[in-house]
């Protein structure tokens, strides 16, 4: 999942060369700033086929908070 | 295939080759294969990539209530995607009286700005006057302080709000209160500017796909990735419209596309136009073909066809609508489109970047886009049903005004194919022009013309000596100068009226000289001695002012060749030649008016001329 998520990091940063850990935060990425994080979260919702609340966006701490919400989604959709 | 060009162009740009890399993310969103997010994204790379300093690039700067970040690089791909590179201007979140009177946005000089309100308009008038007031000053302001033309974004709703529609509609409700803000806003406008309706904008995409409510509690950005493309798309349409105005030419197939069959197989009287479902959309595209003839756009047929199979149609199946005397162009024949579409411009003395084609055949489309780039193709459906919207989508012919040279521009056009038959029947130039009787109206020019002459400077190509695109503020400036000039002509002949096709500014210059800031001239008046009849013009006014020399620059551009020896053909002598820009100079007092065939209105005339209809 979580290279998954990094090729979409890859993509909308255009950085072939960018790698994330659960421990990264939105201060370890360059131009990662509040309105890329939107940018960021749209291009995951298209990529995965979710869509998150309002309040999820907001709150993640880490890429490992993002990796566990994107995993919920996907869990819960491969059920549905 | 489609993400190769993406993908190829951010290979481009990293391997650093910009020009190469704009280039092809240019062709990628020509040819629409990138998605509203992958279109965003190649609009930020564009932006990293384009030399905004370079003095030609258009500069456009967005004021909104709500943020613009995403919308301003929309806009940038897509103004790339239409050939053009332009630098912008983010003006940020609810930063418009700030922005307009800081010296950041002075500083970038943008020559259009958008402007996009957010805020609800109140509901009670006298809220709602004094939110329009503000909005009357800000356009204001953007002319007088910047001397900027205006792309104004209406205002809009997500949803009713508590009253429900029925309720929010009628007087003092949210949704009629923005109905009037939207008519009172767009009236307010300086002329020149463009409006951008956007209750009509979401509505077509349908407002729960254009808006995206949780974008606004994250970002104060209202609009969905679909929203923001769309809306990039009508603003980029206006500021397009501002400054080339709307392309010229709809250059359009036959079999399939303006009747369904083929001519040739099935003939005049079986092709399918008749009042039945099939027949019935290729009637509303003739319909709506026919309608652009009379906002100036020039109709061209290009069909692979034998020549009198493909006017067949026309001439004796009476359920068409079109006739061939709406085309101002028409070839058919079995060789390649892009051959047509390159004698139809030279017929018509216009570039290829103004022709629209429409065609039912993806091959020829392809070969077009391959061997006439430049030309706009239409992703035309395959239903006929749709092919109106399909024309109507891709906003080619938004228009910020339609002039009466626009209504009447098709005429005149179909009057040129006379005079041509005309010339062939008389043996020497001079007794042709003789016999065309042209007759010149020269004026200053006033209030009533600005509107035309503006779009004469901004569109233009040809004969323009400089390629000055100015603004009407700016216009208004160089006119206001001390011993500056503005002289407009128009002309007529026995076979009809050209409208106002010649323009000349003149401007003091060090030294009791008179500088000639523009010479430009349409080219439907190329060939008739129209320039040495102005020059002679143009002496005179040098004379009445006491000027001593006459100073005129040539600055070429890829497409003023025309004009390349036109000074030295109205008798000055260069004097300086420096990169693309030659400066030629003449003395008043030895000069003499160069020769021409084209005589003056006589007072009579203009008595006649002036008088109401």
């Amino acid at each position: 999942m979580i290279a998954e998520i990094q090729d979409v990091f890859r993509d909308v940063f255009d950085d072939d060369s960018l790698v994330i850990a659960r421990e990264t935060t939105a201060a370890d990425v360059e131009q990662w700033d509040s309105l890329m994080h939107v940018t960021l979260m749209v291009h995951l919702e298209r990529h995965f086929g979710v869509r998150f609340n309002s309040s999820e966006v907001a709150g993640l701490k880490n890429v490992g908070e993002l990796v566990d919400l994107v995993s919920r989604y996907v869990e819960a959709k491969g059920r549905g | 295939m489609a993400q190769n060009r993406w993908q190829d162009a951010r290979a481009l740009a990293k391997s650093g080759n910009p020009s190469a890399a704009l280039a092809e993310l240019g062709e990628a969103i020509r040819r629409s294969e990138l998605d509203a997010q992958q279109l965003e994204r190649a609009g930020a790379l564009a932006r990293k990539l384009i030399d905004g300093q370079a003095k030609t690039t258009l500069r456009i700067a967005l004021l909104g209530e709500c943020t613009t970040h995403w919308l301003t690089n929309s806009i940038a791909a897509i103004a790339l995607g239409d050939g053009r590179q332009v630098a912008l201007h983010d003006g940020g979140y609810d930063n418009v009286l700030q922005e307009l009177h800081g010296e950041a946005l002075q500083d970038f000089g943008p020559k259009i700005v958008v402007l996009l309100p957010w805020h609800r308009p109140s509901s009670s008038l006298g809220a709602l006057a004094d939110q329009l007031e503000h909005w009357r000053g800000v356009q204001q302001t953007v002319v007088s302080r910047l001397g900027a033309g205006i792309v104004q974004v209406g205002y809009d709703w997500i949803d009713p709000g508590p009253d429900g529609y029925h309720l929010a509609g009628a007087p003092g409700g949210a949704l009629n209160a923005i109905r009037r803000a939207n008519d009172e806003l767009r009236q307010s406008l300086p002329k020149g500017s463009y409006f951008v309706d956007l209750p009509a904008v979401s509505g077509e995409l349908g407002r729960r796909s254009f808006y995206d409510p949780r974008r606004y509690h994250w970002t104060k950005q209202p609009f969905s990735e679909t929203g923001v493309d769309w809306l990039a798309r009508h603003i980029w349409a206006g500021v397009r419209a501002l400054v080339s105005g709307p392309k010229k030419v709809l250059v359009l197939d036959l079999d399939n596309t303006v009747w369904g069959g083929v001519v040739g197989e099935v003939g005049a009287a079986g092709v399918e136009i008749a009042e039945s479902a099939d027949g019935e959309a290729y009637r509303a595209l003739q319909r709506h073909a026919k309608a652009l003839t009379k906002r100036g756009v020039l109709l061209a047929a290009a069909s692979k066809n034998n020549p009198a199979d493909a006017r067949a149609p026309f001439l004796e199946n009476p359920d068409m609508l079109l006739s061939l005397e709406d085309f101002a162009s028409f070839e058919a024949n079995w060789q390649p489109k892009s051959e047509s579409v390159q004698r139809t411009a030279e017929r018509l003395r216009l570039g290829v970047d103004s022709f629209v084609f429409l065609d039912d055949n993806p091959t020829e489309r392809e070969e077009i886009r391959q061997r006439a780039s430049g030309v706009a193709v239409v992703d035309t459906p395959v239903d006929p049903a749709e092919y109106t919207r399909a024309l109507t989508r891709e906003l080619w012919f938004e228009a910020a005004s339609v002039t009466r040279e626009d209504e009447q521009r098709a005429e005149q056009y179909q009057t040129e194919a006379t005079r041509e038959k005309h010339k062939a029947e008389h043996a020497s130039l001079g007794d042709y022009l003789t016999s065309l009787e042209l007759r010149a109206d020269v004026r200053d020019i006033d209030e009533a013309d600005m509107k035309r002459v503006v779009q004469l400077i901004g569109k233009t190509n040809q004969f323009n000596v400089t390629t000055p695109r100015y603004s009407r503020p700016e216009l208004e400036a160089i006119l206001s100068l001390e011993r500056a000039f503005g002289m407009s002509l128009r002309l007529r002949d026995r076979f009809g009226d050209y409208g106002l096709i010649l323009l000349v500014l003149g401007r003091p210059a060090p030294d009791n000289t008179l500088e000639i800031d523009s010479f430009l001239m349409s080219c439907r008046a190329i060939s008739r001695t129209v320039e040495e009849f102005a020059w002679g013009k143009v002496l005179e006014r040098a004379r009445a002012l006491a000027y001593a020399n006459i100073l005129g620059v040539y600055r070429e551009t890829p497409k003023n060749q025309l004009v390349a020896d036109l000074y030295p053909r109205l008798g000055l002598e260069l004097v300086s030649s420096v990169g693309a820009e030659r400066r030629y100079l003449q003395s008043v007092q030895s000069a003499s008016a160069p020769v021409s065939f084209v005589q003056p209105v006589t007072p009579a005339e203009t008595a006649v001329a002036a008088a109401p209809a």
